[in-house]
């Protein structure tokens, strides 16, 4: 299970509400503790796709660079990433399914009309061949 | 030594540590050091052909070695090295 602070969860929100009709993306920092993952922090990213990001995103790995020194400087964790589908459910996409890592918690999160609307949570097996969905906490859910 | 950076997914294959230190001039030097204490890091890292996963990112410090002299690129102890997964996706 991952359990998404307020403070993230408004930054999340907002990043996929802005970049509306775009894909957003961004990463997920913060612990695990007895299986519970706990994100304390959300860092929204550059989409890095060079095409329609209507419906594609990369994350720039500059951003994942900066990413990665903040959480080892906070003592905490790259738990994972999280991107957006506008106008679309929140459904783990078999280009989702390539292009992600194990061990990951992948939130996807609708949006539609620019508001959000639902949002759940995937990670990926070994192979990359399936995707399970995770438990998601979010703020007022 | 340069260190490098091990993303969480990789970790179990390095003992559990976030950082390893390895000798070498280049980053393929670096990374052969590196496998040969961590074997089990090379199938997630390289396909059969030996040539890194399109899937991962290596980076010197800020820079990307797709866009220096890939593994290739020299490296200095003073350096740090970063393993970035590619994460992408879309509907």
């Amino acid at each position: 299970m991952i359990e998404i602070s307020p403070e993230a969860w408004d930054l999340m929100v907002d990043h996929a509400q802005k970049s509306y009709p775009n894909e957003c993306c961004g990463i997920l920092i913060g612990d695990e503790q007895a299986g519970l993952r706990r994100a304390t922090l959300a860092v929204a990213c550059r989409n890095a796709y060079e095409g329609e990001q209507k419906d594609r995103f990369l994350i720039d790995p500059r951003d994942q660079i900066s990413a990665e020194r903040q959480s080892r400087e906070l003592g905490l964790g790259v738990l994972g990433f999280f991107h957006s589908h506008p106008d679309e459910g929140a459904y783990f996409s078999q280009t989702d399914l390539k292009n992600h890592w194990p061990f990951y918690s992948n939130v996807v999160m609708s949006v539609r009309g620019g508001i959000f609307a639902d949002a759940k949570c995937f990670r990926v097996d070994v192979d990359q061949t399936a995707s399970e969905e995770e438990d998601l906490s979010w703020p007022k859910s | 030594m340069a260190k490098i950076l091990i993303p969480t997914p990789l970790r179990q294959f390095t003992g559990g540590a976030d950082t390893v230190t390895a000798s070498g001039a280049t980053v393929g030097e670096l990374m052969g050091a590196l496998l040969a204490a961590h074997p089990d890091l090379k199938k997630n890292l390289y396909n059969d052909e030996g040539k890194l996963r399109s899937f991962v990112n290596i980076y010197v410090n800020d820079e990307d070695i797709r866009y220096l002299s890939k593994e290739e690129s020299a490296v200095a102890d003073s350096d740090t090295v970063s393993i970035i997964p590619s994460i992408a996706g879309g509907r």
